[in-house]
């Protein structure tokens, strides 16, 4: 036989599997540890006074020490967002949703979150929110312990209020 | 409040997959099932690179497509060497320290991607190695069919 087989393999699987092993470092674990608490910590820059959520040891910015910590409210502005239309592997949520950039107020910048309670062409950029926490007994100290957050019915913050803090 | 100083340290593992189904194509797709079902490695004569293994349905030169089916040998030269002392569990193809080799088989114009599991501190450019082939009920149609190579002498 001097040809390879006629009946060819049609597909082959090839996994790509990364394991890691992250260390949350002291300031995500202060912040990560709080929310099993219901709250939420951020870190003030010594030379600006902006607030970083979660707390960063020291800012991008003006590349200054963050000692203070502080906390922040659980409600905020949506600043950005996106309607998922396509499933996403390993995300189980029913289609359509959206994902926000939330900045809490007091926050100079945003953090990640889902929109529910709500139909998706009512977030808007402004739209006000609050955190829907996980049951007490049920967080874990992480970032899910954040359910998602719903509108709270607020009038919709004008865009000079959080233009700079996306 | 002032940042406390001493933190009980926070760690996580987990693990990223990405599940990929990848589609071979005619040529590949061919190429896999020599090793299954043949215990042979077939290669592609074609035109301005001689006898290409993995085969490819192109050219890189010209990028016309076409070739002859050409089996090389099992056994062949290493032309390049990378030593894993430390792999780590699930991404590399070893769990034991293994070297990533590229092989020019006999017959073959290009050399190709596998890995030594033994002998690694005798293991150099040169060395002559063969292919070590999976048991007949394991081959499922993949470059693993093809164990490892091991060295020869």
């Amino acid at each position: 036989m001097n040809q390879p087989p006629e009946e060819r393999v049609k597909f082959i699987q090839t996994d790509l599997v990364l394991p890691y092993h992250y260390v949350a470092g002291d300031y995500k674990a202060l912040y990560l540890r709080a929310l099993k608490d219901k709250k939420i910590l951020g870190s003030k820059c010594s030379a600006t006074g902006k607030v970083f959520v979660p707390p960063l040891m020291s800012s991008p910015d003006a590349h200054a020490p963050c000692e203070e910590i502080v906390e922040l409210p659980d409600r905020g502005i949506v600043t950005t967002f996106c309607v998922v239309n396509v499933p996403v592997y390993g995300r189980d949520i029913e289609l359509p949703y959206v994902v926000a950039s939330v900045a809490l107020d007091g926050a100079d910048v945003s953090i990640y979150g889902l929109v529910q309670e709500c139909k998706p062409e009512d977030v808007e950029m402004g739209t006000r929110v609050q955190a829907v926490w996980r049951p007490d007994g049920e967080r874990q100290g992480d970032h899910s312990d954040i359910k998602y957050f719903k509108p709270t019915g607020e009038p919709k913050a004008p865009l000079e209020s959080f233009i700079h803090r996306l | 409040m002032k940042a406390p100083t001493s933190v009980e340290p926070m760690s996580q593992r987990m693990t990223v997959k990405f599940p990929y189904k990848r589609s071979t194509g005619e040529v590949t797709g061919r190429f896999l099932a020599g090793l299954k079902e043949q215990k042979k490695i077939w290669g592609r004569r074609i035109a301005g690179q001689g006898v290409v293994v993995p085969p490819n349905s192109y050219s890189e030169v010209d990028a016309k497509t076409g070739g002859e089916w050409v089996e090389v040998n099992d056994e062949g030269t290493v032309t390049a060497v990378g030593v894993v002392a430390k792999p780590v569990a699930d991404l590399h193809p070893s769990d034991t320290s293994f070297a990533y080799v590229l092989v020019k088989l006999d017959g073959a114009d290009t050399a190709m991607a596998h890995i030594v599991r033994d002998r690694l501190g005798e293991l150099r450019v040169g060395s002559r190695v063969k292919a070590v082939w999976a048991p007949d009920d394991e081959r499922k149609g993949t470059i693993r069919d093809i164990a490892c190579f091991q060295l020869i002498g």
